[in-house]
């Protein structure tokens, strides 16, 4: 009775299956036929033209013992928590600047600042290059007039990671710079003129109504920048090539080389699923943390 | 007596405070303008490389302005890479890419938003969960699967797979919640299909969130790289990153960087001025009560 109902509700909505159905369509396709295919595959050994081969979990002990993919995820957590901390705090504090409603030209800034993200990493990767240049660089020239010794940027395993999450930084933090301004604006002003009336600091503002009203949104702003920045891969291929030795190298450009360059795509299917499996545990994490939270909230 | 004439005094500090600028607000303005010049620099730095002869020397601040203005790099930079041709390849993916995303996603955000169909609740979570997969756990079967469906150097690899994105869905819904229901009622006694209230009624009413989504994704998809760097492999074909990415960088003083800049400005301008005239969008558009949840 109730499940003819439920059937005769959904054929009174075909429509909005209809105009859903694209993307579950495409992420059939797309999106969990390749995830499948791609854990069979890290079963096997195969370069893409003859015939599988079937290898057991020797995937799995290969990269459990592969120092360069350890590497590559340690670089990676590295990439992901000074992304996320400046990042984050960067992008907090241009939208709360942004947001005084005295500033003159706060459109003009505004636009301004995101430019960053409007350009490609591409392109800025190959200014990069240039300026943090060994020999003819901007930085290193600048360095040397004020009498430091060079440091070699790109091609020292100290440092190669620094050119690398500048560039992150400095393009995707506009992206969260604005997710926050347009958070700002649903904020109830009186709560800042009462603060004002109050007595209160800027930096009483930003921790007693700023914070806590934008708590879902830097929540959200955390999990997509952290699923984000362990997917870096265009800011070590431009500018180091994930060199010297893997000294810069990210999870997924060692997935790139090993599926795309020296087609051992077992394996690259084998890292895809530890990156995943990585991101799942950090996403789970975030949530319950977040969970156990609000209950908190609500229980006192 | 004494309590309105100090009140009367405060007004006025206040007032010339007002007038004046603050230092508060002088180093607001400073700190502004500060990181509005490390956001523009790159931009400057390529813009002014790309127009010096390649013989001028490059190291310090000052390469940044040519002795002597050329456009020769321009020009140069279409015997390194077949430059009409990329361009033109970025501009379809882009548009239609962005065309199908928009189209679709408003289309699915308008359904989760506006109907109680059974099975909606597991199918929005599903949608959300699909957000925390990243797209590079099946990236190698993709590329077989593109390489089965011979759209190996074909804009549909580029276009198709993220025609309707989970994200994209997401925002849309957002946005078209508010729109009020009794307009819809009155079309549907009107004899409207829903469709029909979807194209007619609701899209022109969402137009400034459709405009920000829009510019949105046709940043994204002019500057993506990885998958045209997997899905497009001659030269013919390749997008503009792809083709600037594959420019001769080399660690040494060979390296022709003002050719290689004119190709970065030719890959950025564009976009730049896009994003120029369609900014006005941006906020109002992304106000959506964008995260609420």
């Amino acid at each position: 009775m109730t499940h003819n109902g439920t059937l005769k509700r959904m054929w009174k909505y075909r429509f909005a299956y209809a105009f859903i159905s694209p993307f579950y369509i495409l992420f059939l396709i797309f999106g969990l036929f390749p995830i499948l295919w791609s854990f069979y595959l890290t079963f096997h050994n195969w370069n893409g033209l003859s015939p599988m081969r079937w290898v057991g979990l020797q995937n799995y002990q290969a990269l459990l013992r592969d120092s360069t993919f350890h590497e590559a995820l340690r670089n990676t957590i590295i990439y992901w928590i000074v992304d996320v901390v400046f990042i984050l705090s960067l992008a907090l504090i241009f939208a709360s600047l942004l947001h005084n409603n005295w500033l003159k030209g706060r459109k003009v800034y505004r636009v301004v600042l995101f430019l960053p993200y409007v350009t490609a990493t591409v392109a800025i990767g190959l200014v990069f290059n240039m300026v943090f240049d060994y020999n003819s660089g901007l930085i290193n020239s600048i360095l040397t007039s004020l009498g430091l010794n060079r440091v070699p940027w790109l091609n020292s395993t100290e440092f190669s990671k620094v050119p690398v999450m500048i560039l992150n930084i400095w393009r995707v933090m506009p992206w969260y710079m604005l997710i926050m301004f347009s958070g700002l604006l649903a904020i109830n002003p009186e709560y800042y003129e009462a603060a004002t009336v109050d007595g209160a600091n800027p930096i009483q503002k930003l921790f007693y109504i700023t914070i806590p009203s934008l708590a879902p949104i830097l929540f959200f702003c955390f999990l997509t920048e952290t699923i984000e920045s362990f997917r870096i891969f265009t800011e070590p291929y431009i500018l180091t090539g994930g060199g010297p030795g893997a000294s810069s190298l990210s999870i997924v450009l060692y997935l790139y080389q090993n599926g795309f360059m020296i087609f051992k795509m077992g394996y690259a299917s084998t890292i895809a699923y530890a990156l995943t499996f990585i991101l799942l545990v950090i996403s789970a994490g975030q949530i319950i943390l977040l969970r156990k939270q609000s209950n908190l909230i609500e229980e006192s | 007596m004494s309590a309105t004439l100090s009140s009367n005094v405060e007004a006025r500090v206040r007032v010339s405070q007002t007038r004046r600028l603050h230092p508060d607000r002088l180093l607001v303005h400073l700190i502004l303008l500060f990181w509005c010049l490390i956001s523009i620099f790159p931009l400057l730095w390529m813009m002014g490389v790309s127009l010096k002869p390649v013989t001028e020397p490059i190291g310090g601040l000052g390469s940044m302005i040519p002795q002597r203005v050329t456009l020769t790099n321009f020009e140069r930079v279409s015997t390194l890479m077949p430059l009409a041709r990329n361009t033109l390849n970025s501009l379809i993916v882009a548009t239609f890419g962005t065309l199908t995303t928009v189209f679709l996603c408003a289309l699915g955000g308008f359904a989760f938003a506006k109907y109680n169909f059974p099975g909606k609740n597991f199918l929005f979570y599903l949608l959300i969960a699909t957000m925390l997969i990243p797209p590079e756990a099946g990236i190698v079967p993709t590329f077989m699967i593109m390489r089965g469906l011979g759209w190996i150097n074909n804009y549909l690899s580029l276009i198709v797979p993220r025609a309707a994105t989970a994200i994209g869905i997401f925002y849309m819904r957002q946005y078209i919640s508010s729109f009020p229901n009794e307009v819809m009622e009155q079309a549907r006694l009107d004899g409207c299909s829903e469709f029909r209230i979807f194209w007619n009624m609701v899209l022109p009413v969402v137009f400034p969130a459709l405009a920000a989504w829009a510019t949105l994704a046709f940043i994204a998809r002019w500057n993506d790289f990885m998958y045209p760097l997997l899905f497009m492999t001659s030269k013919n074909m390749f997008t503009l990153m792809v083709a600037i990415s594959k420019l001769p960088v080399s660690e040494s003083l060979s390296t022709p960087w003002p050719i290689i800049m004119a190709g970065s400005v030719i890959a950025v301008f564009p976009l730049i001025l896009i994003y120029l005239l369609m900014q006005r969008f941006q906020v109002s558009g992304l106000q959506l009560g964008a995260v609420k949840g």
